[in-house]
């Protein structure tokens, strides 16, 4: 097998301490319970395949693609190893070696076809003219009710949102490993955005533009706290921290200085801001497991519902998702309710109050 | 070594067994050097299921290693023959908790941290904290003898162990220990089975001796330009009847990793002393620290700060904390390897240690830093080389044996709170010569078949860098 990605990740392969530090906030590992899921099982794995020990398998492959990409394991490890990137070569590495599972392999598809990851060409971004360039994202482009809303509320507050015939970021190619379609798919996207400064809707998206493309990108909270008037609708509520706005991007106040500014009382969840639990909706294992992702977006929500919250409220479409449903389920058990809402229908409600 | 997977999973169940070639390449490891590959992994969840687990692995002759979270640095989890590797994390319940008798009953795979904030509530805890808490397991950290930085007050984890459920060879459970904190004569088996990495039974169930949450703690800091300064001053801290609840030295390259490498700003000296106190009267506390400050002082310590603020403890503190961090990103080719990582010796020698250690390093063409839980005698080193050079691991190995060397003649040993597992059995069974005939003869009485973690401390090969395959691949 060919490992010429893992290959440029040699030295932190051999910087990992193999601590298992990375053990204490996995959130596959909390479902799971086996080291092979951790990150360090990973890391190891990719090893082996580096040097010969082990050939690549269907098995390996399922075991690189259980990762919700979260960066928990970034956050405390000991060696500060760049795990998430680690793993992403591990995973282009076997996709290449024919390991890709059909589903991301559609995705794949769909975006080189469609220009976003669902392959429907009816998702359309609402072009319109503006000054501000703003970046919708596949997720909330397949929510058009929510991206109206966002740039309802962005134009309310002064904005002036520029949207474009937008694709997809590329995020999904880079997490999934398709490395020649990603390169491909850089260019047409930096075709569409010259610009050097992007305010993001999604987090997962915002995030990646930073990193991957070295723009300067708000996320949307951080554009509306900067407008936002003081309201009082008299909520409480705890607030869920994406993985990629608190611990890629560092965005953990400006959400909750909103919830603030708008009368919510927040109650934390132990786990909050850069340890934030991951919701289980990331890294693609969405499409790939659904099952592991649903537990621990179950795990997720259960600890919500142990504030006492009545509310969750999150900015991130994907985590709104899954949470919502592993509501749903906990409550159908009759484990506690809690309702889950996107940030923009709470700052929508408020300002139309 | 032909195993019935049949017959474990009728014990466990399929759910719990693992034998792809991924995942016994993934538990064939731990944070040592070594590599080698398990035949299959099992997890159980009754202690039961243990017993007829080892049960079976001992009529067909199987070695069992048993696994809380493999964070050892020594190679002890590694399963070295192969055979069934015992995952305990599924038996990680609390059992019961009794503020009164100040003790808890706990499962062997429950995880440090998680019986920490379960006991905070009752305004207690369990002492021991290695650095590795948040993930090492209850069993691990008794099989390993386990400690950290407050262990120069609080002790090792023997001495917060009152008694445990051990699986034997046979399969046999036994109960050893009591529920007191003390007991009289009479063979203390439970004692024995601390620190004997899982070479002896399986430690499946562990009665742990709690104490109070001090109300306050308080910490300084100290910086010395010269070395022996600061360990005649750790020297006459402990001499002079002071308790300190930590006392830790830093040397002048762990410094300089830091600072290089995460900006942390301290000060360009020979070597840090970091001291605390803690207890229920804020006087008493005062006048402890006070003490100290006042021997570092004697001894030349300068810049001294002392803090109650938990922030300012945790920035006091923080330098010591990132070290692990910033020694794996000292130099860009160099790793970290846990080699020579750890070693106690008489508070008198703690700065020749470091001397010593400094002088091997370089004639051996490697980094090696001193740092350690110096109240406890407790020194740290890692080897920073890089691990792909032939040249480079014999310079390692000449370090290790020269480091060791040196410990056995200051009358020091070779692990203070890491293990001895594989890469320091060497140095150890020359340290423990006069008694190893007593050891094996303790090893065949317990274990007869040796199928208990084989070939681990007294029956591990001399050779530690051929004992198994190394994790790094080696030019």
């Amino acid at each position: 097998m060919e490992t010429k990605n893992i290959k440029s990740w040699n030295d932190e392969l051999n910087v990992c301490i193999r601590c298992a530090y990375c053990f204490e906030g996995c959130p596959v590992f909390k479902v799971t319970g086996w080291e092979t899921d951790t990150a360090r099982g990973k890391i190891i794995l990719a090893y082996g395949m580096l040097t010969g020990d082990l050939e690549p398998s269907q098995y390996i492959a399922d075991k690189l693609f259980q990762c919700t990409y979260c960066r928990d394991c970034s956050e405390r490890c000991s060696a500060n190893v760049p795990v998430v990137d680690v793993l992403a070569a591990a995973r282009a590495d076997i996709v290449e070696a024919g390991f890709a599972s059909d589903t991301h392999k559609g995705m794949a598809k769909n975006v080189k076809a469609t220009g976003n990851i669902f392959g429907d060409k009816e998702i359309k971004a609402p072009v319109q003219q503006g000054e501000i360039p703003v970046y919708i994202g596949c997720q909330y482009l397949a929510r058009p009710n929510q991206t109206k809303m966002y740039l309802k509320i962005l134009e309310k507050l002064g904005v002036k949102p520029l949207v474009k015939d937008e694709i997809c970021c590329g995020y999904p190619l880079y997490a999934l490993g398709f490395r020649k379609e990603l390169a491909e798919h850089k260019k047409k996207f930096l075709e569409i955005f010259p610009e050097k400064e992007i305010v993001a809707l999604c987090p997962t998206c915002a995030a990646y533009i930073h990193e991957e493309y070295g723009k300067d990108v708000k996320h949307i909270t951080q554009s509306i706290l900067e407008h936002l008037p003081e309201k009082n609708l008299g909520l409480k509520a705890t607030y869920h921290d994406p993985c990629d706005l608190s611990r890629v991007m560092g965005i953990t106040e400006e959400p909750r200085e909103i919830l603030k500014k708008l009368g919510i009382e927040i109650v934390e969840m132990p786990k909050n801001r850069k340890t934030s639990h991951c919701c289980g909706g990331g890294g693609g294992i969405l499409m790939s497991d659904v099952n592991l992702s649903d537990d621990i977006a179950i795990l997720r929500i259960k600890q919500a519902i142990e504030t006492g919250a009545p509310l969750l409220i999150t900015p991130c479409p994907t985590c709104e998702q899954v949470l919502k449903k592993a509501a749903t389920v906990v409550n159908e058990k009759g484990n506690g309710t809690i309702q889950v809402k996107n940030l923009s229908d709470i700052v929508w409600k408020a300002l139309r109050s | 070594m032909k195993i019935d997977l049949e017959k474990l999973k009728g014990i466990v169940g399929q759910d719990n067994i693992k034998n792809d070639i991924a995942d016994l390449y993934v538990y064939g490891s731990d944070s040592s050097v070594h590599n080698a590959l398990a035949s299959v992994v099992v997890r159980p969840t009754t202690i039961e299921q243990v017993q007829a687990i080892v049960r079976y692995a001992n009529a067909e002759l199987i070695p069992v290693v048993a696994r809380g979270s493999g964070s050892g640095m020594s190679g002890q989890a590694v399963p070295i023959d192969g055979g069934i590797v015992l995952d305990f994390k599924n038996m990680n319940r609390i059992i019961e908790i009794r503020p009164a008798d100040m003790l808890c009953k706990v499962e062997a795979g429950l995880v440090d941290d998680d019986l920490n904030r379960a006991l905070k509530p009752y305004g207690l805890f369990y002492p021991p904290l290695p650095a590795s808490s948040r993930v090492a397991t209850i069993g691990g950290e008794i099989a390993n003898n386990a400690s950290g930085i407050r262990s120069v007050k609080y002790g090792a984890t023997r001495d917060s162990v009152l008694g445990m459920k051990v699986v034997l060879a046979n399969g046999d459970l036994v109960n050893l220990g009591s529920n007191t904190k003390v007991e009289a004569s009479g063979y203390q088996i439970d004692r024995l089975m601390v620190g004997s990495e899982g070479t002896l039974g399986i430690i499946v169930e562990a009665t742990l001796l709690l104490k109070p949450i001090p109300k306050f703690r308080c910490i300084g800091r100290a910086s010395f330009d010269k070395l022996e300064d600061a360990g005649e001053a750790i020297s006459e801290i402990i001499a002079s009847g002071a308790s300190p609840s930590m006392l830790e030295l830093m040397d002048n390259i762990a410094i300089t990793a830091v600072n290089t490498t995460l900006n942390m700003g301290l000060p360009d000296v020979e070597a840090i002393v970091m001291f605390e106190a803690d207890g229920k009267v804020k006087e008493a506390v005062d006048a402890e620290i006070n003490f100290m400050k006042e021997i570092c002082e004697k001894h030349s310590g300068s810049d001294i700060e002392t803090s109650y603020d938990l922030k300012e403890r945790t920035k006091l503190f923080a330098g010591r904390k990132k070290l692990f961090a910033a020694l794996s990103r000292y130099k860009e080719g160099l790793s970290c390897t846990s080699l020579a990582d750890d070693m106690a010796v008489p508070y008198s020698k703690m700065a020749e240690c470091a001397s010593k250690i400094h002088e091997i390093a370089k004639r051996n063409n490697v980094v090696m830093t001193a740092y350690g839980h110096c109240g406890s005698g407790c020194m740290h080193t890692k080897i920073l080389m890089d691990p792909t050079k032939k040249e480079q691991w014999e310079g390692a190995k000449r370090a290790v044996d020269e480091v060791y060397d040196y410990v056995r003649s200051v009358g020091g040993t070779t692990s203070a709170e890491h293990g001895i597992g594989l890469s320091k059995a060497p140095a150890w069974k020359k340290e423990k010569a006069d008694s190893l005939a007593i050891i094996k003869a303790i090893k065949k009485a317990l274990d007869p078949n040796n199928i208990l973690n084989p070939h681990k401390i007294q029956d591990a090969p001399d050779d530690w860098i051929t004992a198994t395959k190394l994790r790094y691949p080696v030019e």
